[in-house]
């Protein structure tokens, strides 16, 4: 499972591939599609498309000859998940730890503050 | 009397200092060995760490202050439980401390956390940097919406995994 977060991750740690998901997400489209908005050769797309392929963020049609790429959200889930358990956490924690601080700060000036007045 | 529980949420920042670092900032309002203490003595880290609402606890909490002492922390939550553990390299009160933290669910993925607590005007600012294994791991972890506007443009992956999950 980790292996295929790790393989998911790199597929994801390049732009371009992270444009064409985009573009898939709105619908399939062919490679000649997909090539369009970049300035990029047909074969250079192809070869991200592999990346992604492996990584099983896309299928590829086998019935139509034009082959149309559509968006496999089984991955992109997985990450998802994961990375919705760190969204915020820090924030989160140390808003508690804040709160928390006041309350220890509290205790120790019941303790210590009659022997000490506070200006 | 304490008037805002989170009155410094403000001050939160956070920055990517290199490939593989994240740097949170955070001030607190009490002095540096107060803040030192809450993130080493069990007793208080139990009270603050997992508390993230209804539903969540830190039934496991152990802590050994030594240089290569361990620590484990248990996180239960309304969908199940998380682990954490590592080990002190450093113990430097009140003012710094570097610990490595594994999430027992992805153990290839070692961080080494450094907090650092600096007296600001009778505050303390702590300056936390996370290092992650790899360029990959730091950039999921940013993308994951920790720090919004912080320079990596995941927005579009962001923008995808949200559409998914409206889809479901």
């Amino acid at each position: 499972m980790s292996d295929q977060l790790s393989t998911t991750f790199a597929a994801l740690a390049d732009p371009t591939r992270r444009a064409i998901l985009a573009r898939l997400a709105s619908g399939e489209c062919s490679v000649t599609e997909l090539a369009e908005p970049f300035d990029m050769s047909l074969p250079a797309v192809s070869k991200h498309l592999r990346v992604l392929e492996r990584a099983g963020l896309i299928a590829r049609g086998r019935e139509a000859q034009w082959r149309p790429c559509r968006i496999e959200a089984a991955p992109l889930k997985e990450v998802a998940d994961w990375t919705l358990r760190y969204r915020n956490l820090w924030e989160q924690r140390f808003n508690r730890l804040d709160t928390y601080l006041h309350q220890m700060k509290a205790k120790e000036e019941k303790r210590h503050g009659r022997k000490q007045r506070r200006k | 009397m304490v008037v805002s529980s989170a009155a410094n949420s403000s001050t939160f920042t956070v920055t990517t200092p290199s490939d593989q670092e994240i740097r949170m900032t955070r001030l607190f309002d009490a002095p540096r060995r107060l803040v030192f203490e809450a993130m080493t003595k069990p007793e208080h880290v139990k009270r603050w760490w997992g508390q993230l609402g209804d539903g969540y606890s830190v039934p496991v909490c152990e802590i050994d202050l030594r240089v290569g002492g361990r620590w484990r922390f248990v996180n239960r939550h309304p969908k199940g439980e998380a682990a954490f553990h590592g080990e002190y390299q450093e113990i430097a009160p009140p003012s710094r401390l570097v610990f490595t933290e594994i999430f027992e669910e992805f153990p290839d993925s070692p961080s080494v956390v450094t907090p650092e607590f600096a007296e600001e005007g009778g505050k303390t600012r702590m300056t936390a940097t996370v290092r992650y294994p790899s360029k990959e791991v730091r950039d999921m972890v940013m993308a994951s919406g920790m720090s919004t506007g912080a320079g990596i443009s995941y927005d579009r992956l962001e923008d995808l995994v949200a559409e998914l999950q409206r889809a479901k």
